[in-house]
């Protein structure tokens, strides 16, 4: 009997202790930061969403942001997809069209309180088709330039904060300013997105001055870069480059952020570098051309993958970290596309690196500005213009041939 | 005991009696051969066969739809796409720059490298260290030491007089960049093995050939290269396998350009299968640059029996 006894208590608890993980749910999330500020704030996000669904556990899965779409894909397709996470701007058309994303608006639209009309109409462009929600952007991101405040100092020029106070902040000072840089402190006057532009991050490169100068890239399916706007944009980068020399060439390294270069231009998550640089700096808008003021963003969204099992809970999870109080919490690193936070003193102030009177540059280029181009078709886009784009950065290249050249391969997939 | 096991030993082979002592024979090697041609079977033969059905659909990885179109891809690869005759050009001018230059600096290493002098063990491993070094770190390496003109390999030439190019911007200098430095990387592997051969070779014919009044090109022409024959060939035939594959080298240190200059067939392949995710068009490439490789192997070989 007491056999017996023992034998039913053993199998009650260890029935016990399965239900327990069988009831508990983990919910994958990938992201592309190991920031450990960025992961402590997702770990509160999660620990927050506790409050509703208490045995609900996140666990988030770094992807270096260099493979990111890539190993996601393999994710995807090898059947092992995770159940929500970020996607980046160019990525989110092709993950679109190809059905693999959940539409979060029936989520979205039950959650209480979440306010789906707080977010920027342009902000959800990407994101969205018709009442569909793909996607709901978490990083909507103006890029501004950085500049090294000791270098213009020691050069004797203003910088560009209060050249665009005086409205001369366009694109002939800001070539002025970095040929003076460059033959004053021996630096490289401006550097590309993280020291790269020709290799990797070309739209990153091309777009601000192109779209400062009145045109675009591509618009309507129609390629841009041989307009007479983007030639003369280019053109002049191209001179900055070669003849001026002040712009860190194809091939070399400057690094802005060991002092390498006077300028250059990022978002304002990489402001977290600069406690180390060592040197005074500021963020200034990016300079006005012929356009007039043409602030350029880049985007990053939360969605969830269709082929996960647990979609509706990752759906909840979604709303639960873009909803105001989240959004608000991640302003700091991840400029927001919520309508309240933006324009809320909070966000100003949000940023301990940034002083509010510069975070107001952020906010102004994130009201008025236009996300990067992003295209269905965006790998195949990208690599039909690369080679054409090599043949752009060489000394010698006739740059309105090169960029005629890029428009034709490009067209057709446009 | 030894009885008992004599007794029942012989009830067995009574028992199997009816199988010959070679069908026995037979099932035994194939029992000792089974797992590693499981292996083969499942981790080669098994993805051949997948690639090769792959390549008669047009498959997207993301979309995960998959529709059969015969042999489309290869039309469209071999008649229709302009990039992959240049392609299989630059994998060609890759293989024809790499595998002589590769071979003929092993050799010359392993010459002196084979005899015995004090640090000569220093000295191969030197040369051999290269090939266990990662990929990633010596392309890092080398993308620094070609730098426009701030690069290490230009200012040394300032110093005498001569503009380097931008190495790794201008298509024709990139190629010759990744060649030479793909060599440098991996000449070690074929150094050890020509040593090996080289240290096979008996004395004696070296010393009855200097009897006879050779001279050391004479000996070298006439007997030591012979005798290197069948490891030139084993060497020629995987560093022109290896340079037709060659993928990491080339991602790391031009990401196939400038201007397509290093856009190789491996590459290429990857790009259409894992950027695009047109797995079926990628699976038609490999296929086409499996064949090419076969054909290569086949004619080196046959090259060889001739020679023999």
């Amino acid at each position: 009997m007491k056999t017996t006894m023992k034998r039913v208590t053993t199998t009650v608890l260890a029935l016990g202790m399965m239900s327990g993980p069988l009831a508990a749910a983990e919910l994958r999330f990938t992201i592309w930061t190991g920031n450990e500020a960025h992961l402590k704030m997702l770990n509160g996000f999660a620990e927050s969403f506790k409050a509703k669904h208490p045995d609900v556990t996140v666990k988030y899965e770094t992807i270096p942001p260099g493979d990111y779409t890539q190993k996601l894909t393999f994710q995807l397709a090898g059947g092992n997809p995770p159940d929500a996470g970020w996607l980046m701007e160019d990525a989110a058309p092709t993950f679109a069209s190809a059905g693999v994303l959940e539409n979060l608006a029936p989520v979205l639209n039950k959650a209480e309180g979440y306010d789906f009309a707080d977010f920027s109409k342009p902000a959800l462009g990407l994101w969205t088709a018709g009442d569909k929600v793909y996607g709901v952007p978490f990083s909507t991101s103006p890029f501004v330039i950085f500049y090294n405040k000791d270098l213009f100092d020691k050069a004797g020029l203003e910088d560009p904060n209060a050249l665009a106070a005086k409205g001369q902040w366009n694109m002939t000072k800001f070539q002025e300013v970095a040929k003076k840089l460059k033959d004053t402190s021996g630096k490289w006057g401006f550097e590309f997105k993280d020291g790269q532009g020709y290799d990797t991050r070309i739209m990153h490169a091309l777009m601000p001055p192109i779209r400062a100068a009145g045109g675009d890239v591509w618009a309507n399916k129609q390629c841009g870069f041989d307009k007479p706007e983007a030639v003369a944009a280019v053109k002049q980068l191209h001179d900055m480059v070669f003849k001026d020399k002040s712009i860190v060439p194809p091939g070399e390294q400057g690094d802005y952020f060991s002092g390498g270069s006077a300028m250059t231009i990022n978002q304002i998550s990489r402001a977290s570098l600069m406690p180390k640089a060592g040197f005074k700096w500021g963020i200034a808008p990016l300079p006005t051309g012929a356009g007039g003021e043409s602030p350029v963003i880049g985007q990053a969204g939360v969605v969830v993958f269709s082929a996960g099992k647990q979609k509706q809970l990752a759906a909840e999870f979604v709303a639960h970290v873009t909803n105001k109080e989240n959004v608000a919490a991640a302003a700091q690193f991840f400029p927001p596309a919520r309508k309240s936070v933006l324009e809320s003193d909070a966000f100003i102030k949000s940023n301990n690196l940034i002083p509010p009177e510069q975070m107001k540059v952020v906010a102004n280029a994130i009201a008025k500005g236009r996300v990067l181009p992003a295209h269905e078709k965006s790998p195949q886009i990208l690599a039909a213009m690369k080679p054409r784009v090599d043949a752009l950065w060489r000394a010698n290249a006739d740059v309105e041939a090169s960029l005629k050249a890029i428009c034709t391969a490009i067209q057709p997939l446009l | 005991m030894a009885k008992t096991l004599t007794m029942r030993d012989t009830t067995d082979r009574e028992k199997a009696s009816w199988l010959t002592l070679k069908m026995r024979e037979a099932m035994e090697a194939w029992l000792f051969i089974s797992p590693t041609l499981a292996g083969f079977l499942i981790f080669f033969v098994g993805p051949l066969i997948a690639v090769a059905w792959y390549s008669l659909t047009e498959w997207n990885l993301l979309t995960q739809q998959a529709t059969f179109v015969g042999l489309d891809n290869y039309e469209d690869a071999l008649f229709r796409n302009p990039d992959f005759w240049h392609v299989v050009r630059n994998s060609v001018i890759f293989a024809v720059g790499l595998v002589p230059l590769n071979m003929a600096l092993a050799l010359s290493l392993a010459l002196p490298l084979s005899g015995r002098f004090p640090g000569v063990v220093i000295f191969r491993t030197v040369f051999f260290a290269p090939v266990v070094t990662s990929a990633v770190a010596w392309a890092i390496v080398w993308k620094f030491l070609l730098q426009g003109e701030a690069g290490f390999i230009n200012q040394i030439l300032a110093q005498i007089g001569i503009d380097g190019p931008n190495w790794l911007r201008e298509p024709n200098w990139a190629m010759a960049a990744v060649i030479v430095t793909r060599v440098i990387k991996m000449v070690g592997l074929n150094m050890i093995l020509y040593i090996a051969a080289l240290q096979a070779i008996p004395r004696d014919y070296e010393a009855a050939a200097r009897l006879e009044g050779a001279s050391g090109w004479q000996i070298f022409r006439w007997i030591t290269w012979p005798l290197l024959g069948p490891t030139t060939l084993v060497i020629m035939v995987i560093t022109t396998i290896g340079s037709f594959k060659v993928f990491d080298h080339i991602y790391q240190m031009t990401g196939g350009g400038p201007e397509n200059g290093t856009l190789v067939l491996a590459f290429y392949i990857y790009q259409q299968g894992f950027q695009f995710f047109d797995v079926g068009y990628a699976s038609a490439l490999a296929m086409i640059m499996f064949v090419i490789v076969m054909i290569l192997t086949l004619f080196q070989l046959v090259l060889r029996r001739r020679d023999t």
